[in-house]
């Protein structure tokens, strides 16, 4: 039961996010707007990798890793460079 | 019969591990193909940020907005089927994988009305159609709408390519031991979910541009 109901709560947040970074978009933060919208994408993106995915064990771990770092390598030298 | 589709492996289990850790390895690789399409978009902002913004608004929200609720109830349901196919409950793990496949159509119908709109307004630089902007800068204007069909469409791409193997699985349930119905729901079930993810990007990216 626990476990469904920890799906039903993932699922809520997921729209609750979606509302906020709608709703945010039509206030004027500045330069913020696109940050937030990208911090709310990015936190929709590890519930639903941790309650969907099940995200866990070593080896799942070591591949999202080594993706991250390629992209943090990726984008990173892309905007240092321009 | 051990229950493993592969005679590579002992155990169910242990193909299982596998079939995940390389679920996974794929997702990497696929985070490398649109990570770098969402890099040229990141640049391309900043570089034309007011041209993109004015651009972006000629998309529409409410139904950008529908639709990432419609594919993140998909995943909703994936999710559910997973825990299903966990506890044997078989009957409703095929309902909620019906579901699934179903909330991914409804997503591609409501992408295909987005897309005859933009046709029909003159937004669609592809395919030799006329290209009507009115707004400041159609130049990069075009540009934005060149990215957001490209991207919009491998990422519905990827989508149909979900829904044709949850589709084949549900064909072949009956044939499949229950140890391969499980590891079946898991793998597509990874896939699923990363292509959720990436429209969670997308979404923000492309269609609440607002400076």
């Amino acid at each position: 039961m626990s476990e469904l109901r920890k799906l039903t709560f993932g699922y809520l947040g997921l729209l609750a996010l979606l509302a906020l970074t709608v709703a945010s978009s039509f206030v004027d933060l500045g330069g913020f707007n696109v940050a937030l919208n990208l911090a709310i994408a990015a936190a929709k993106a590890v519930l639903i990798a941790l309650l969907f995915m099940h995200l866990t064990g070593t080896l799942p771990r070591l591949a999202v890793a080594a993706a991250g770092l390629w992209l943090i390598i990726l984008f990173g030298l892309t905007v240092i460079g321009r | 019969m051990s229950g493993t589709e592969s005679i590579a492996f002992d155990t169910p289990q242990r193909e299982r591990r596998a079939d995940t850790f390389a679920m996974w390895v794929f997702i990497g690789s696929e985070a490398m193909l649109f990570g770098a399409i969402f890099l040229v978009f990141l640049v391309a902002h900043i570089d034309f940020g007011p041209a993109f913004a004015a651009a972006s608004k000629h998309l529409s929200l409410p139904l950008g907005t529908f639709n990432t609720a419609v594919l993140i109830t998909s995943s909703f349901t994936m999710a559910l089927a997973h825990r299903a196919a966990l506890q044997r409950r078989w009957r409703a793990t095929v309902r909620a994988l019906a579901a699934t496949v179903s909330l991914g159509v409804c997503f591609l119908i409501v992408k295909g009305i987005e897309y005859g709109n933009e046709i029909h307004e003159g937004l669609a630089p592809l395919l030799g159609l006329p290209f009507r902007y009115a707004g400041p800068d159609p130049v990069h204007a075009e540009f934005f709408f060149g990215l957001y069909f490209m991207m919009t469409s491998l990422h519905a791409l990827h989508l149909i390519g979900g829904i044709v193997v949850i589709a084949g699985m549900i064909a072949l349930w009956r044939t499949a031991s229950p140890a391969n119905r499980l590891r079946r729901v898991v793998a597509v079930g990874l896939y699923w979910h990363f292509v959720d993810i990436v429209w969670v990007f997308m979404f923000p990216v492309l269609y609440l541009i607002n400076r």
